[in-house]
C-alpha cells in the first residue's frame, strides 16, 4: 500500500473522528445558549411596531465554520451522483444558528429585548481553482429595539 | 398583536442517517462503478491494440530506451547469446510465430532470477536465471514462455491497456478534489493488476506444448518454478497483487500436462558447459 493512501485513510478517520465531536459539542452548546437567549425575541418584519419609547441598532452576528475532511470526502462521492447533501445540511444549520446567536447576544449586550427586520446571508469560501466549498460564512443582521 | 418566537423542534434540517452508512454506500457504489468502467475500457483497448501491425510494434520498441541498448558484449556473453538465441529459434518453429514476427534475445549478465518479453519481440535472460535452472528443459520452459507472450502480443496488450487506463483517470481529474482523485486513481490501480494472470497461463499452456514437440516430453519443464519454491530468492507477492499466478498452481498443470503427455523416454538435455 502506498503512503499517500495511509496518510489519506489517516486524514479519513481523525477528520471523522474530530469532526463528530466537533458537531456534537457545538450542537450542545447551541441548545444551551439559545434556551439562556430566548427572551431576546427576533422577527424579520421591517417596521417595528409602536410597543412604547425605545431606542434602535444595528446588530450582526457572523461565523464561519468548516466542515471536517471526512465529510469534505463523502460530499465529494456524493458531488458524483447527486441527491441530499447531508454533510453540508448540519454545516450550514450550525452556521445558521450559530450567527443568530451571536446577534442575540449582541442585542443582549447593548440592552435589547428583541431584534427587528432580522436577515441572513450566506457566502461560501472556495479553495482556490478547484472551487470546493470548504467552509461558509453566515452573517445575521437586524434591528435591536432597546426599551427607553 | 402579541408577538413571540415559538420553540422549534430539533432535527429539522438534520437527517438521522448515521454518516459512515452514506459513506459506506457512496464509495462501494462508485468503486463498483470505476472498476466496471476500467475493466471495459482496458478489454476494449486491449482487443484494438491487437490490431496494431508488429511492424509498427517494433519501430515503437525501437525508438524506447531499453535495457540492452548500449551495452557492448565481451566474447563469453556473445557466445552465451549466440546460444539463447538458437534456442528461442528452436523453440519459434513450433509455435506458429504470426508473418513478420520475430523473437530476438538479449543476454544480461546481472544476478536477477528472471526473464521478460518486451515490445517488438524482444526477449531479456539475466545470468541469474540460467544459473538457477538445471537443466535446457527448465530454460527452455522460461524461454517458451516468454516467446508465447510475443506471439500473443500480451506486451502491447498490457501497453495499450496502461495507456487507455492512464488516460482514463487522468480525465477524471476535473472531478473532484486532491483526495477524490487519489481515491479514484487507487481503485484504477488495484483493477489492472490482476489483469495478465489469465495470459500467463495461457502463455505456460503455449510453451509446454513446444517443449513436447521440441524435446518430445516436457520433464524438467517444473524445474524453475520449484527453484522458486524452495530458494525464496523472489519475493512472492500475495496472489491479488501478482500478475503471474501461484507458483504452486504453475507446478501443478505442468505436472497434469505431462500426465496428458506420458513420455516414452524423457531425458534431460544438459545446458551447454560455460553457461
Amino acid at each position: 500500500m502506498n503512503l499517500d493512501l495511509i496518510v489519506f485513510l489517516v486524514l479519513l478517520v481523525l477528520g471523522y473522528v474530530f469532526g463528530q465531536i466537533a458537531e456534537k459539542r457545538h450542537f450542545k452548546s447551541i441548545i444551551e445558549r439559545e434556551k439562556a437567549l430566548r427572551d431576546v425575541l427576533c422577527f424579520n418584519e421591517r417596521h417595528i411596531p409602536d410597543l412604547g419609547p425605545a431606542d434602535t441598532t444595528l446588530v450582526a452576528g457572523s461565523v464561519v465554520v468548516s466542515i471536517d475532511y471526512f465529510k469534505r470526502f463523502v460530499a465529494g462521492l456524493r458531488n458524483l451522483v447527486g441527491g441530499r447533501m447531508n454533510a453540508y445540511e448540519s454545516l450550514l444549520e450550525r452556521a445558521r444558528r450559530e450567527a443568530t446567536l451571536r446577534m442575540k447576544e449582541e442585542a443582549r449586550a447593548r440592552g435589547a429585548t428583541s431584534v427587528w427586520n432580522v436577515r441572513l446571508e450566506t457566502a461560501s469560501i472556495y479553495k482556490g481553482a478547484r472551487q470546493d466549498v470548504g467552509s461558509v460564512e453566515v452573517v445575521a443582521y437586524g434591528t435591536a429595539r432597546i426599551p427607553r | 398583536m402579541n408577538y413571540e418566537n415559538p420553540e422549534i423542534p430539533e432535527g429539522i434540517n438534520v437527517t438521522p442517517e448515521h454518516p459512515l452508512k452514506e459513506f459506506a454506500v457512496l464509495l462501494v457504489g462508485v468503486s463498483t462503478a470505476i472498476v466496471v468502467a476500467v475493466v471495459a475500457l482496458s478489454l476494449l483497448a486491449g482487443y484494438m491494440v491487437r490490431f496494431v501491425p508488429f511492424a509498427q510494434e517494433q519501430a515503437l520498441a525501437s525508438r524506447a530506451g531499453t535495457l540492452w541498448q548500449g551495452v557492448v558484449l565481451d566474447e563469453e556473453a556473445q557466445s552465451k547469446q549466440h546460444y539463447l538465441q538458437s534456442l528461442a529459434d528452436r523453440l519459434s518453429v513450433h509455435m506458429a510465430l504470426p508473418e513478420g514476427m520475430t523473437i530476438t534475445v538479449h543476454y544480461v549478465d546481472e544476478p536477477t532470477v528472471n526473464a521478460m518479453a518486451t515490445l517488438g519481440g524482444h526477449v531479456v535472460i539475466f545470468q541469474g536465471l540460467i544459473d538457477a535452472v538445471p537443466s535446457e528443459n527448465a530454460l527452455a520452459m522460461v524461454m517458451a514462455h516468454e516467446i508465447a507472450h510475443v506471439q500473443h502480443r500480451h506486451p502491447i496488450v498490457a501497453l495499450g491497456r496502461g495507456f487507455a487506463v492512464a488516460l482514463a483517470l487522468s480525465s477524471l481529474s476535473g472531478v473532484g478534489d486532491g483526495m477524490m482523485q487519489q481515491w479514484l486513481g487507487s481503485v484504477g490501480m488495484v483493477t489492472s493488476l490482476s489483469f495478465s494472470r489469465a495470459q500467463e497461463a495461457e502463455s505456460d499452456l503455449d510453451a509446454l506444448q513446444a517443449l513436447q514437440q521440441e524435446y518430445g516430453h516436457v520433464g524438467g519443464a517444473e524445474a524453475f518454478f520449484e527453484y522458486v519454491m524452495d530458494g525464496g530468492h523472489w519475493l512472492e507477492p500475495p496472489a491479488l497483487l501478482s500478475t503471474h499466478p501461484g507458483t504452486e498452481d504453475r507446478i501443478e498443470r505442468i505436472r497434469a500436462f505431462a500426465r496428458e503427455h506420458p513420455a516414452v523416454n524423457p531425458k534431460l538435455v544438459p545446458l551447454p558447459t560455460g553457461m
